[in-house]
């Protein structure tokens, strides 16, 4: 036993071995993904989260001492989001076309996206720390991890929002579309990527590439939207400091 | 190597957002800035350079990726919010389901008439 401790401790001095790991997971939760069928209930992101969370588990590593290592991928977060301002610019003349439509309700949309969960939450008598948390669970990580740091609330827990979000959007969309007749990929994709985050993104890009050109269109939307909107709603309603 | 300087130019988009964030106190996180810049480089060039692109693809294609590691936390507080759970599942479920039929429903509004005109 203490010769297992020792090898890991050993392997966890270079940030390598949870960079390996977060790779191996990702890969395998893809390839069982593909092996599935792409089912839409089951994005491969939470086959893979499913899989690293085993394995930490497993071998008895400590979240921390992953989480250090694994800030060698999660740093690259902030140049992601900047390279987002690509396919924005590349969809200016779709928005240019669209700009009225999608003007008038990416504001209320997204407001609401974020309204209706807090409202529940509240209602269920959740803690500010948890309101917090969940606030920002439409939009895309790397923007809303800041939102959630500036509104004071956890991290951990954003991240499981924006998995259990993204996750719900899929099968939600496809009954909602279905159930209102909506069969243009424009409108599929937008909202995919407005309530779904990068997630809604990935599964909008299996439907087709313009729905998932609108898809990113609705994220970066979303994300510019709210992290304005958020701090300064929070600031209103004076909660958090 | 373009990827390499395309990787550069993403660096220098976010490290000048949290210039400007320390200068103006606004409440956006940095790389929203560096988005923002970084679209409105593009159009004022009228393109995308290779470069650009090279660095820019991968990491977006990557982007479920590197969330990872913060999402796996989540099922390392699990204890913690012991009691919590059931109301922010029901919350974030049921909020979602709504938040898209209002998205769909409006989007349709919206967007049919101009469509059938």
């Amino acid at each position: 036993m203490s010769a297992d401790t020792s090898l890991l401790t050993l392997l966890t001095t270079t940030p390598l071995f949870a960079v390996g790991l977060t790779l191996t997971a990702y890969l395998i939760g893809n390839g069982v993904f593909q092996r599935l069928k792409r089912p839409s209930w089951l994005p491969a992101i939470l086959i893979a989260a499913l899989l690293l969370a085993g394995a930490l588990a497993l071998m008895g590593l400590p979240y921390a001492t992953y989480h250090q290592g694994a800030t060698w991928l999660t740093v690259l977060l902030g140049p992601a989001t900047v390279a987002l301002g690509m396919p924005l610019y590349q969809q200016l003349p779709r928005i240019v076309e669209l700009w009225r439509p999608l003007a008038i309700c990416l504001p209320i949309a997204a407001t609401l996206a974020a309204f209706y969960s807090l409202a529940i939450a509240w209602l269920l008598g959740s803690s500010d720390t948890i309101l917090a948390s969940l606030a920002a669970k439409s939009v895309t990580a790397p923007i809303a991890i800041g939102i959630t740091e500036q509104l004071g609330g956890t991290v951990a827990l954003l991240m499981g929002a924006l998995l259990i979000t993204g996750v719900a959007t899929i099968p939600c969309v496809s009954l909602t579309t279905r159930f209102l007749r909506i069969d243009d990929e424009r409108l599929i994709g937008f909202a995919l990527g407005l309530n779904g985050h990068a997630i809604g993104t990935v599964r909008a890009f299996e439907i087709s590439p313009t729905a998932g050109a609108f898809a990113s269109l609705g994220m970066s939307l979303t994300g510019i939207f709210t992290a304005m909107l958020l701090p300064l709603a929070w600031r209103l309603i004076g909660m958090g400091s | 190597m373009p990827a390499l300087s395309g990787f550069l130019w993403l660096i220098s988009y976010w490290l000048i957002g949290e210039v400007v964030i320390y200068f103006t106190a606004l409440p956006i996180s940095s790389g929203v800035i560096g988005m923002l810049l970084l679209c409105v480089t593009l159009a004022m060039r009228g393109r995308v350079s290779s470069s650009i692109a090279a660095a820019a693809q991968p990491l977006i294609a990557l982007l479920a990726m590197l969330i990872m590691p913060g999402v796996v936390g989540v099922f390392f507080i699990i204890g913690e919010l012991a009691g919590q759970w059931s109301a922010i599942l029901i919350a974030l479920l049921l909020g979602t389901l709504l938040s898209v039929v209002t998205t769909l429903w409006l989007l349709k509004r919206l967007i049919k008439p101009t469509h059938v005109r």
